[in-house]
């Protein structure tokens, strides 16, 4: 097997450091009786940058005898030397092609980066379809955001893990050595019906769908009497008792996020009926204040890193930010270490938190308002109004900030042309704001305007997205309504949201459509230089398949979706009432205010907000309340799940 | 006072690029919780700077670093406290202490001395014999930045002499390269005016570059090491 990248093939690639690892922090274990392959579908640097990999990367290599190493998909200059010369993908650690992993775990952070998965598999020397995989061939493992809808993935992988994975992966690990010690018996058969007894696993070939006359789907029925008929994501109830990586790997190269990232909570419930992560990462539990300093202490230590990013999907939402900063920035002013923060909300942005993590140059500050008419804002709950944004912004303005960036989507539910001009006009109210407070002109307003693409399991899981027509129209609008002076305007080609709008919401047929495209030569679908829309459009013809049935098809209040039988537990009944309200336009409260909205993650999962505030609705003392651990074991007492 | 560390960049990390190596000196820097100096300002940088960019692929156990300090300390405390930190590729070699008022290390490099290992087995007796007798040797090379315009250098001002060595199938070569106040030539440049004056067809891109050292010449043209108290950790 050729695994070696010679000088010359290095000396000719963009970012050769990207392909050597040896990073500072890095875990090589030669010996190991279980080795996993943490594998991103993109290049080295984008997959670097994400949390979830540094936090299972260090738990995993913490058990003993089992390793975890990292792999990356090579860029497409690296990749075409590669196959020129036959050279093996492998990790970056031990070097191991993928064929000699045992398990290689993909995390599916986005649709349009499936066909890497394919490619990284071909290129690791692995058979692609899971049935084509011997007793010698690694199991291929998904997880992460998109796992809630795997359906397009499914001849591929052997199996998924639905949720959070600090509790499931060793047990996973686990199970697979005892299965390697006993001398893999009954092949790879049993080891999937011994994984599928771990809660939180998906095997995709135990169970067959069914499908109506009119192509959408009947039933999706388990085929074996171990398989459950529904799958539920893992959850780790307390953050402050799970591991945390302290030590994580400090890359040469400049990555995307190359700073610390401290994870302050996950969850988010402001209940953004368009916003996936939203939904299935639900209840918000928040790390205590004590814990995340002790951990920033370690990491500032362990890494040198000058800046930490206070990570989570709502930041300003942590109950209690302002003290926390406060205490951070002493802590840690002397050494020349920065706060930031991802993500600000207009609501909760408080200049007072902008002055304190904007330590460095008053270059930009970005905002969300996702919508640009109020009516279109209340259609999505985001439960923000123009008079937040001009407040937000005319406190930025008066503390020094001449650039503003506004990110909006276009082609939400029940948009009117109007709604669209809306973003206009915000821009422009932004601008005037700045002359207001400074007395000056020339405020630079970016604009960025993405594509909605309905998710599974949000609000809006039922509607039709807008076709490729209607998207490129109300980009015009925007183009022509923006044409004003220091406006920037951003926006995506169009056909990307159509592909990533198939496979979000797509099922089972649209694997063969992966592999043909792929066939066809597409990977790096994500990357403008990668994707080729006319391939796409030319695969789903041969299968028989079009992009309208996924796309742009009305769906019946009852019509069973493909991924129902993977649940993160936000009841069908609480997002289809979502999707009423937002038709008549009203609003839902956060629940962390105090009111359960009836979303029944906590109820069912048996588990509860962690929120400093004390203001957050506690499931826990409703009377019918079984936590988390009654359950499973209830479950495991009355066999199968 | 200015603490001054001979380090290196090896097998692991040459394809780090010299922005990239530097900062993750920085960084190792921080770990170590060496007291650093910064400078002034809104945006505070650490006083730390390299002796010379090396070119990505280069091998080099000749790479100099100063780091001014906020506070006196012990070099080999220092030295011992920055090899921990360093990740695989880096080691330190020796350590010194100077004055704030030293001249940059930057501005007193005078040669580095190269070691070249390539996969060849033609002839090369003739050409090495031909470069060393020969005055001058003029070599068009790409200018930084711009793939248009070249600058045409005498190889020879820089690389007096070469001595080659028949490894089997590959060939070594040992030089010595000039290092003036307005520049000096890539060690890959040698390569290029070999094949370009004597058709040796050396697969350049496949070339070991290694910087085994890099020193102070006076007026009488000795060489000097950079660092005058040599700590090899280890």
């Amino acid at each position: 097997m050729n695994k070696e990248l010679t000088l010359d093939m290095l000396a000719a690639v963009k970012k050769p450091a990207r392909y050597t690892g040896g990073e500072f922090g890095s875990i090589y274990k030669e010996k190991a009786e279980v080795r996993m392959a943490l594998a991103f579908p993109d290049v080295y640097e984008v997959g670097m940058s994400y949390l979830g990999f540094k936090i299972l990367y260090h738990l995993i290599n913490k058990l003993d005898g089992i390793a975890a190493e990292r792999v990356y998909a090579p860029w497409m200059d690296m990749e075409d030397s590669m196959r020129e010369r036959g050279i093996v993908l492998t990790t970056l650690e031990t070097k191991k092609a993928l064929s000699e992993c045992d398990v290689i775990g993909f995390t599916l952070q986005y649709e349009l980066s499936y066909s890497n998965i394919l490619n990284m598999l071909d290129l690791g020397g692995v058979p692609l379809r899971s049935a084509e995989r011997g007793d010698d061939d690694p199991f291929v493992m998904v997880g992460g955001p998109c796992v809630f809808n795997p359906e397009p993935l499914a001849p591929f992988f052997d199996f998924a893990l639905l949720g959070e994975g600090e509790e499931a992966v060793p047990e996973i690990l686990e199970a697979y050595r005892a299965w390697k010690r006993e001398g893999k018996p009954g092949g790879r058969q049993e080891f999937l019906h011994r994984v599928v007894k771990i809660h939180g696993v998906y095997v995709p070939s135990f169970y067959e769908v069914e499908y109506n006359e009119d192509n959408t789907v009947k039933a999706v029925k388990p085929l074996v009497e171990d398989a459950p008929a529904v799958v539920k994501k893992r959850i780790v109830e307390d953050m402050n008792s799970i591991d945390f990586p302290t030590a994580p790997i400090v890359p040469y190269g400049e990555i995307v996020h190359d700073r610390i990232m401290l994870e302050m909570f996950r969850g988010c419930s402001r209940g953004c009926r368009f916003c996936h992560a939203g939904m299935i990462y639900r209840p918000v539990r928040e790390r205590k204040p004590e814990v995340l300093k002790e951990l920033a202490r370690k990491l500032v230590d362990n890494t040198g890193y000058e800046e930490i990013s206070l990570v989570s999907l709502s930041t300003a939402d942590y109950s209690c930010l302002n003290p926390f900063l406060d205490d951070m920035i002493e802590e840690f002013k002397d050494e020349k270490v920065s706060m930031s923060l991802p993500s600000l909300r207009i609501d909760s942005f408080c200049i007072d938190v902008a002055n304190k993590v904007q330590t460095v140059r008053k270059s930009g500050l970005t905002f969300a308002p996702e919508a640009g008419s109020q009516r279109m804002r209340d259609v999505i709950n985001k439960g923000v109004t123009e008079e937040d944004l001009m407040r937000a912004v005319g406190a930025a303005f008066a503390n020094g900030w001449k650039k503003v960036k506004l990110y909006f989507m276009i082609g939400l539910p029940g948009e009117r042309d109007e709604d669209v001009l809306a973003i206009a006009d915000l821009a422009r109210k932004v601008q005037w704001k700045y002359k207001e407070v400074t007395g000056q002109g020339g405020c630079q307003v970016t604009v960025s305007a993405s594509s909605f693409v309905p998710k599974p399991y949000t609000a809006f899981q039922w509607v039709p997205q807008d076709t490729l027509e209607e998207i490129h129209r109300k980009q015009k609008l925007l183009v022509d309504a923006l044409n004003f002076k220091n406006v920037k305007f951003q926006y995506h080609d169009g056909t990307t949201s159509v592909m990533e709008g198939v496979f979000a919401r797509g099922d089972r047929r649209l694997g063969e459509v992966l592999y043909r495209a792929w066939k066809m030569g597409q990977r790096f679908d994500g990357w403008s230089d990668g994707f080729v829309y006319e391939n796409w459009i030319k695969a789903l013809e041969e299968c028989g398949l079009d992009k309208e049935f996924y796309c742009n098809r009305v769906r019946g209040e009852q019509e069973v979706f493909p991924w129902e039988h993977l649940q993160p537990y936000v009841s069908r009944a609480f997002l289809a009432n979502e999707y009423r309200k937002a038709q008549k336009e009203m609003l839902t409260p956060d629940c962390r205010l105090g009111k359960c909205n009836g979303c029944a993650v906590c109820q069912k999962m048996g588990v509860k907000i962690v929120d400093w505030s004390g203001n957050a609705y506690d499931a826990s003392k409703e009377p019918n309340f079984v936590p988390l651990e009654q359950k499973l074991r209830e479950e495991e007492e009355g066999g199968g799940k | 006072m200015k603490l001054r560390f001979q380090i290196t960049k090896e097998k692991e990390i040459r394809f780090i690029s010299h922005l990239e190596y530097v900062r993750t000196l920085g960084r190792a820097i921080r770990r170590a919780k060496l007291p650093a100096a910064y400078s002034q300002g809104f945006n505070p940088h650490m006083k730390y700077s390299l002796a010379s960019a090396l070119g990505v692929g280069v091998v080099s156990y000749a790479e100099f670093m100063e780091l001014e300090l906020e506070e006196p300390m012990n070099p080999l405390e220092a030295a011992t406290a920055l090899a921990k930190a360093l990740p695989r590729g880096i080691r330190v070699l020796g350590v010194d202490m100077v004055d704030n008022s030293a001249p940059a290390l930057m501005s007193v490099a005078g040669g580095a001395e190269y070691q070249v290992t390539i996969p060849y087995t033609g002839e090369w007796e003739q050409a090495v014999e031909e470069f060393n007798a020969a005055k001058e040797l003029f070599f068009e090379k790409a200018a930084p930045k711009s793939k248009k315009k070249v600058k045409t250098i005498d190889v020879k001002f820089f690389i007096p002499q070469i001595s080659a060595m028949d490894l089997g199938d590959y060939l070594r070569l040992n030089f010595h390269c000039k290092i003036t106040p307005t520049g000096s030539m890539k060690a890959v440049d040698l390569l290029n005016t070999l094949n370009q004056y004597w058709n040796l067809e050396l697969p350049v891109e496949k070339a070991d570059i290694e910087r085994m050292d890099l020193y102070r010449v006076d007026e009488e043209g000795n060489k000097w090491p950079l660092l005058d108290s040599i700590y090899t950790h280890e």
